[in-house]
């Protein structure tokens, strides 16, 4: 099999079977594998009521026919039910830990069960060994690696839980391969709650590719079309992604304690510029990554990696923050504990605005850096104010009866652009799979940064096709699984080009595109049996009633009802977002 | 002339001027005549970083006029004066 390994185990922690799934070949056809595979398995074997916590949940691990391949091709994406928003959920991470996975044997492993005491899983020559992890349970993520690494062959790669996912923590992650993160959605905390504290591998099994020749013209070519655009060749190695802080800050929509305000006075100390010249030691990359946007940084007291855009915007501006080193060491504790740098500051960030209007008790000041670690620390143990932080911002806000204050879509809280300044990113906020997320139609490319084409971000027009044109593409891309910034030098036919060198298959661009949007819309169906309709497809009060003051996004509000129709309409799904009969017989659902 | 048109630099172009910020006393002109000022001003040629050989601004470019992106008013033609503040960003990606 060209692309494939051909191989994916089910393993039941509890019972401790092992039996491998059947996939033919036109289910990879389908869905090729990553999140689209992922999300399949997971909804043919968990149904909407399934408890994320619970031992029957799967965790679904998976790479791709391009996983081990092409460039940025190390990545790997985890597919379950998210404790944080009830939603089907994927997350995806870069490193090498999927190229080593694939390498070990394997293109992906569905987890089940709970193991009766802390384990982890060796998978090395196509099986899988379960190991007694008591020794390491309760160690931070870098302490795991390390010790896993000690017990097994050289170049073993090592995705884990730390503390965040032992105590279920809904926003914990899984990080592999030092400080990549498998972040958002709490797929760490369904980890935890299986008892099982990592997976590694191992292996030397190379994936064959159909057709050798044109592989090696392919990438030869695709190296130069990434070297020769200014954003992947140059802008994100010496800029990184925190480049985006003042121009998200120039736009007046770089979203301030708690996005009560469009921008930041102190923007400029906590940009990739000022990064670039104080904390960055050396830029680091992924595996085959001629990009390497990574930051490996050093503080007076620490090293590590990070920050990155989100994070420097979720510790900073999000609270009223501007000490960099401090917003620096708390990504490196979110790192070593296993937590989601955007859910963490941005709960923080909704804690400050309950202690100013009274709701809470605790005393929480806006751009207190003072005690950014001490929460982090707090949440992931659980303890103290930290086991408040740890029900993430809907529950938290909740509580204290304020739920407004959350800035959250379906649990998940919205990353680093006010969705007042940019209208396609409210619609893509809005109708995310996973709750408030950047990752599934990035937006900010045509609105802001103005790639592939730029667009007007405050008119709605056309903007419902547009989302859900990038809601498939990202969902295809999802489940190749390559990194995203490809995308911002290479169109469709180039990730087609791509999947036919590898695998042979004589797939097209518009069988890619049907691809995305059937995977877009199996989630889909899955959150509507889990109870999501259109009143969920929204976002908070704020951004329609309160407009922004200051800076190039003033008086300003979202209007999402001039897209929402649009969408569903574009969508074939109806007026309470739920597909139609002929879109699923049309996507063979 | 209300004051002096204020240029601030960003991303790419900070590591060829070194000041991040430059101001300049001029009549009203257009964005590509302040380019060509600015980088006359600065002794340094940053415009490479913002316009391909053909003068065009590059895909991802960004200038903004009081914070309001010159693509969606007449790209290098639209008219700046004193007072106004333009922001230079290079073409830059993130997530």
């Amino acid at each position: 099999m060209n692309g494939w390994m051909g191989k994916i185990t089910k393993i039941d922690l509890g019972s401790l079977e092992q039996e491998t799934v059947a996939i033919d070949d036109e289910m990879r056809r389908r869905y090729l594998g990553g999140r689209g595979l992922g999300v399949k398995l997971y909804t043919d074997l968990c149904s909407a009521k399934t408890d994320p916590f619970a031992p029957d949940n799967a965790l679904i691990f998976m790479t791709g026919p391009l996983t081990g391949t092409v460039m940025t091709s190390g990545r790997y994406a985890v597919v379950s039910r998210s404790p944080l928003t009830g939603t089907i959920c994927d997350s995806s991470s870069g490193g090498s830990f999927g190229a080593v996975l694939k390498s070990a044997g394997l293109d992906g492993l569905v987890i089940q069960g709970r193991a009766d005491h802390p384990v982890y899983l060796y998978i090395h020559d196509g099986g899988i060994e379960v190991r007694d992890a008591a020794g390491l349970w309760g160690l931070n993520t870098q302490q795991t690696q390390k010790a896993i690494q000690e017990q097994t062959p050289a170049k073993t790669s090592v995705a884990c839980i730390g503390p965040a996912g032992e105590n279920r923590v809904a926003f914990a992650a899984i990080m592999n391969d030092k400080d990549r993160a498998a972040g958002r959605g709490g797929m760490g905390a369904v980890m935890g709650a299986k008892n099982l504290k990592a997976i590694a591998a191992s292996g030397s099994q190379a994936v064959t590719i159909a057709d050798p020749e044109g592989y090696k013209a392919m990438n030869a070519r695709l190296e130069r079309i990434i070297d020769k655009n200014p954003v992947t060749g140059k802008a994100l190695q010496v800029l990184g992604t925190s480049v985006l802080v003042n121009i998200i800050n120039a736009h007046g929509m770089f979203p301030t304690e708690n996005f009560r305000r469009g921008m930041f006075n102190d923007a400029e100390g906590t940009s990739g510029e000022k990064i670039a010249e104080s904390l960055l030691q050396r830029q680091s990359a992924c595996y085959k990554c001629p990009i390497g946007c990574g930051r490996t940084t050093r503080t007076k007291n620490k090293h590590g990696e990070g920050p990155e855009y989100e994070t420097v915007w979720a510790f900073g501006a999000q609270l009223g923050v501007s000490d960099l080193t401090a917003i620096t060491e708390a990504n490196y504790a979110c790192n070593e504990l296993g937590l989601d740098t955007i859910t963490m500051g941005s709960t923080i960030g909704c804690a400050m605005e309950l202690s100013e209007t009274g709701a809470w008790k605790e005393k929480l000041d806006w751009g207190d850096a003072s005690k950014l670690l001490a929460f982090v620390e707090d949440t992931a143990y659980r303890r103290g104010i930290g086991a408040e932080l740890a029900l993430g911002s809907k529950r938290l806000a909740e509580k204290y009866g304020r739920p407004e204050l959350a800035m959250q879509v379906k649990g998940m809280e919205i990353p680093a652009y006010d969705p007042r300044g940019v209208q396609g990113m409210a619609l893509s906020y809005a109708t995310s799979n996973r709750g408030g997320c950047h990752m599934r139609a990035y937006m900010i490319s045509p609105e802001i940064l103005g790639h592939p084409v730029f667009l007007d971000r405050f008119s709605t027009v056309g903007k419902a096709e547009i989302v859900a044109l990038f809601q498939d593409i990202s969902a295809l891309v999802d489940s190749t699984v390559l990194c995203r910034f490809l995308q911002i030098a290479m169109g469709i036919s180039t990730f087609t080009e791509m999947l036919r060198t590898v695998t042979g298959l004589d797939f097209s661009d518009e069988e890619l595109l049907k691809i995305g949007r059937r995977i877009y819309t199996l989630e889909r169906v899955f959150n509507n049996r889990a109870g999501f309709s259109r009143g969920d497809d929204t976002l908070p009060p704020r951004f329609f009633n309160e407009e922004l003051q200051t800076g190039s996004s003033r008086h300003r509000l979202v209007r999402l009802e001039e897209m929402l129709d649009d969408y569903y309409s574009v969508r074939g799904w109806d007026k309470e977002g739920v597909p139609l009969p002929r879109t699923l017989a049309e996507l063979g659902l | 002339m209300a004051g002096k048109i204020v240029v601030k630099f960003y991303g790419l172009l900070r590591r060829q001027v070194h000041a991040p910020v430059l101001e300049i006393a001029s009549d009203e002109l257009n964005i590509l005549q302040l380019l060509q000022l600015a980088k006359d001003k600065t002794g340094q040629n940053f415009l490479s970083e913002l316009l391909d050989p053909e003068k065009k601004l590059l895909t991802g470019t960004i200038i903004l006029v009081n914070g309001e992106n010159i693509r969606l008013k007449q790209n290098l033609e639209t008219l700046v004066r004193g007072g106004d503040s333009i922001d230079l960003f290079s073409p830059a990606g993130g997530g």
